[in-house]
């Protein structure tokens, strides 16, 4: 829809993506496709073959001689110019692990770099990275977080003798009695595999000095302008103003571009160093070697209940593993303080025990990708409702229905202080069932188990979605260095034309569109007279960028409270140009209307005249010209959206392999601004899910090895993989957030990697397969059935 | 083997022939992108899996990362740059539009090179002959339900005589 919207009713329509053009026909402006400046020198890194080693020597001599070598530089010469990275986490038992750009004296993971060449072409730094020599003397290296806290493991920091960074507990006061006095308890083990965000565009940075004296620009392919900005001024010292940081287009994110890496401290320190431009670009290996990994959890957990499969208490022991170093900025404080605030979600769980540990191994480091600690705690919450429901001979979504929060019950308050403040919980509930005809599934089942020679089961997720964090949200996770607030700066021209600064970074969400909606609805202007501005941080005041699930909630609030303080200024310098006073102004089309005579009325770019003393008409008095308005928004704690999967799947009980038959969402976000694009977002995201529970796995020997450094061994969903989704809106606005927005771009890797496993439970519940181990790739469903046996 | 003899490769991209002297091991996919500021082809894994480098060399998709540019000598390639006219999109990039079928965008030249094959030599696929022709790229954002949809939306279009945008 390119021709001209009205401005009424933008919110919440399915509007086609202006981005879509200049993607489509090859014009996007990802970090590699950018303008290389003259002189641009190509940075490349030597990377350590060996999981744990002292470095004892590097001999750069030959590559030194090589025609085209500039410069190699160690970890050494990186002390006076970056100081070390350290995440601050404000928690008793927390550890910080400095981290030098480069290792200096020890490296602690396979991938972590330890010299840079400068070169004039990348080919050439390439050829010199493989005559670098570096003398290691390797050390036994861990790649399993359990084993890693046993005694004679090896330590891998010297602050940390047991390898654990971070260790919490939480308890409520009835925990012990409660969970003494149940029914019933079902209690199991949990293991979630590691795996890789992968956005498809790897990550890259370009630095360069800029014209004002001593000032630095980077481009680099980041979700987090401003925290990195605010990074590179702690780390080296110059002041946040000379810096200017600029994400372009972004090839997918998920979070791992949400971290702030070593590479980006280093091409900007060398950039000011040598005073060229510092051109950086990884390949895939690198990526899959540095990138930060996700997830890697063990959990030993169990509920009780009432023999009627009420749960009255739930208690949870969680291993993260946080790989080498706590990366930057969240460490591994999301992993283990998240848990107990992510459920009990739905459910009306009054009593739990969590006692969550990151440990340190020589893996790399673990950080943000969608849905955090999120899908691993509610694989086994969801996970262990099934075994109840098994157990007590119930239906599993009846127990889920029993113990779910009813509308009548909202606003909730959950044990660990979490507000429920709206939600489709129920309704949400009954209308998957009946989209899948979930009760005709279960009928059938006893006779239908087995068709064609394949098992069938139906596995549910259902969970909340907690995102859109405030400072506070963030602070009682311990981060202390991550804000949890967004800016808009809405600009209109002397032409009328609006230009609004969002402090937010798109890598596919489409921002671009729906910022426009709720720009030109907010403002009572016409939609292709919007155009929105990111991602840098010389136009945009500060936020704290992109991720967990945030653009909408905060973004979206930030524009609101702009819109809201423009439209008054519209409104009175029309009331000066229409002779009425500024309160029976209406905004409309981008025009100005008088409401007592809508015919009489003015245009924005006639406003625009007024504003900017292009009219000769003159200036109302006691007013600053210009029109703009810069707003920041911080929502409270937390948003909280509610979903539910459903998937029917089959089994070979031979082959091991799994197919998806059948699969529905039901999901809940609040307002919705562009339906079309929410539902972009769940498919998307409940593939990522579908992929963690089938497929996707980053596999490292005992000793930290990496096994899976390509994408033929790190597998990901192909279009033969993800079925298509049945997929139902529903919506609860939240009453504490401006517009009502609740976040919902990490829910489909919640739901879709237990639902899947719970189906594949389901299939396999005849054989005694214990299925408690995700991805199930056929060869582990295989061992599960003959372990069984 | 370190910076050998350049030596004159011609090849023509999207109709333009052009001749440039370069390293023998210099790949196609950087020929393209650096020599000739064609950046639509994007560089996802240069391992040949991930599919966002395809292009079509003598009309069949290829891999632009795996082919060394002296080895496609004198062949014609296309691009994802080749595919609209100045002022329309081709009908495959307008059903990629219409369906929601790209978020990021960076697989996206790739997928409209194999669908653009594909549909050339399949032009009425079933949902199931299409998924597995798409399993040449990888998407990372959108769970291909949508790029299913656009391909069907786009044989369409060109079944039904719909070429107005179609270039050469």
């Amino acid at each position: 829809m390119n021709a001209h919207e009205p401005s009424e009713g933008l919110v919440g329509r399915s509007l086609l993506r202006r981005e879509d053009e200049h993607l489509l026909r090859g014009r996007g402006r990802f970090l590699d496709d950018l303008p290389e400046p003259r002189h641009t020198l190509h940075l490349a890194f030597v990377m350590s073959p060996h999981a744990h080693a002292r470095i004892v020597g590097i001999d750069a001599s030959a590559a030194l001689s090589l025609p085209g070598v500039v410069a190699v530089l160690t970890g050494d010469d990186f002390a006076p110019l970056i100081k070390p990275v350290t995440t601050l986490i404000n928690h008793p038992s927390y550890r910080p692990t400095g981290r030098d750009p480069l290792a200096r004296d020890k490296v602690r993971f396979v991938g972590e770099q330890v010299a840079v060449v400068l070169a004039e072409t990348p080919y050439i730094a390439q050829d010199a990275i493989e005559q670098i020599v570096v003398d290691y003397d390797v050390l036994p290296g861990v790649s399993d977080a359990r084993e890693a806290t046993l005694d004679g493991a090896p330590q891998i920091h010297d602050n940390a003798p047991d390898n654990i960074l971070m260790a919490d507990e939480f308890k409520t006061a009835d925990f012990d009695a409660v969970f003494a006095a149940a029914d019933v308890v079902v209690e199991d083990e949990f293991k979630i595999g590691r795996i890789a965000g992968l956005s498809l565009e790897p990550r890259g940075c370009l630095a360069m000095c800029d014209h004002i004296p001593g000032a630095v620009t980077l481009y680099t392919s980041t979700q987090v302008p401003h925290l990195v900005r605010s990074a590179l001024s702690v780390h080296l010292g110059i002041s946040e103003s000379l810096i200017r940081v600029v994400a372009p287009d972004l090839g997918g994110g998920f979070g791992i571009k949400s971290q702030i890496y070593p590479e980006e401290f280093i091409a900007t320190a060398l950039a000011l160093k040598f005073r060229r431009p510092i051109k950086w670009v990884q390949d895939r290996r690198e990526d899959l070697l540095t990138s930060v990994h996700a997830r890697d959890h063990r959990y030993e957990a169990a509920i009780a209940a009432t023999k009627d499969g009420v749960i009255t208490a739930l208690r949870v022991k969680m291993y993260s593993n946080a790989g080498a170093y706590s990366s930057f900025p969240f460490g591994c404080a999301m992993e283990v303080i998240g848990p107990r605030r992510y459920v009990p979600g739905p459910y009306k769980i009054q009593n739990s025990f969590f006692r969550t540990f990151g440990v340190c191994t020589n893996t790399a480091p673990t950080g943000a990708f969608r849905g955090v600690g999120a899908p691993g705690t509610y694989l086994v919450l969801e996970g262990l409702i099934d075994r109840l429901a098994r157990r007590l001979n119930l239906d599993p979504l009846d127990v889920r229905l029993r113990n779910t929060i009813r509308p009548e019950e909202i606003p909730y308050t959950h044990a660990h202080g979490g507000q429920i403040d709206s939600g489709s919980y129920v309704p949400a509930l009954d209308r998957a069932r009946a989209m899948i005809d979930y009760d005709r599934f279960r009928a059938a089942q006893p006779a239908d188990r087995l068709v064609n020679g394949r098992l069938r089961g139906i596995g549910i997720c259902q969970f909340s979605e907690g995102s859109g964090f405030s400072t506070a949200a963030w602070r009682a996770r311990g981060l202390v260095a991550v804000p949890g607030i967004a800016s808009a700066l809405i600009r209109i021209d002397q032409d009328g034309q609006i230009l609004a600064h969002v402090s937010h970074t798109s890598s596919g969400q489409g921002h671009g569109t729906v910022f426009a909606q709720l720009v030109a609805e907010r403002l009572g202007a016409n939609y292709d007279d919007v155009t929105i501005v990111q991602s840098d941080t010389a136009s945009v005041p500060y936020g704290s960028g992109t991720f967990a699930s945030r653009g909408t909630i905060t973004g979206g609030g930030a524009i609101i409270r702009a819109a809201r303080e423009l439209q008054e200024k519209l409104k009175r310098f029309a009331g000066f140009v229409l002779n009425v006073d500024a309160s029976s102004i209406v905004l409309e089309g981008s025009r100005a209307r008088r409401s007592d005579a809508p015919d009489v009325s003015v245009s924005f770019a006639e406003i625009g005249k007024v504003a900017y003393s292009f009219d000769p008409m003159g200036f109302p008095q006691g007013e600053q010209p210009g029109l703009e308005a810069t707003a920041y928004y911080e929502p409270p704690m937390a948003t909280i959206g509610n979903a539910i999967h459903i998937a029917i799947v089959s089994v070979g009980p031979e082959d091991g392999s799994t197919r998806i038959e059948k699969y529905v969402v039901v999901h809940d976000n609040g307002t919705t601004i562009n339906p079309l694009l929410v539902d972009g977002q769940v498919q998307g995201a409940t593939a990522q899910g579908i992929g963690g529970a089938l497929m996707e796995e980053i596999v490292y020997d005992g000793e930290g090895q990496l096994l899976s450094g390509n994408l033929l061994d790190y597998l990901v969903p192909t279009a033969l993989d993800i079925p298509d989704f049945d997929l139902a809106h529903m919506e609860s606005p939240s009453p504490s957030t401006e517009g009502g927005f609740k976040g919902m771009g990490e829910g489909g890797v919640i739901g879709g990697l237990a639902a899947i496993t719970n189906a594949v439970a389901d299939a396999l519940a005849g054989t005694g397969a214990n299925v408690n181990c995700v991805p199930l790739r056929p060869s582990r469903i295989v061992e599960m059935m003959d372990t069984a046996k | 083997m370190t910076t050998s003899t350049k030596c004159e490769v011609t090849l023509s991209v999207n109709g333009t022939r052009y001749t440039r002297l370069i390293e023998p091991r210099y790949l196609l996919a950087d020929f393209l992108r650096h020599e000739l500021d064609l950046k639509g082809t994007h560089i996802g894994c240069e391992h040949g899996v991930c599919g966002a480098c395809t292009v079509l060399i003598d009309g069949k998709t290829s891999r632009s990362c795996l082919h060394f540019a002296i080895a496609v000598q004198g062949s014609e390639v296309t691009t994802v740059e080749g595919l609209a006219s100045e002022t329309a999109l081709h009908p495959i990039q307008e059903a990629f539009h219409q369906s929601h079928a790209l978020q990021c965008g960076f697989c996206t030249p790739g997928f409209l090179m194999t669908a653009k094959e594909f549909l050339a030599e399949n032009p009425d696929p079933t949902e199931s002959e299409i998924r597995l022709a798409l399993t040449n790229n990888i998407c990372r954002c959108t769970g291909y339900a949508n790029i299913v949809g656009a391909v069907k939306l786009a044989a369409k279009a060109l079944r039904e005589g719909n070429p107005a945008n179609e270039r050469a």
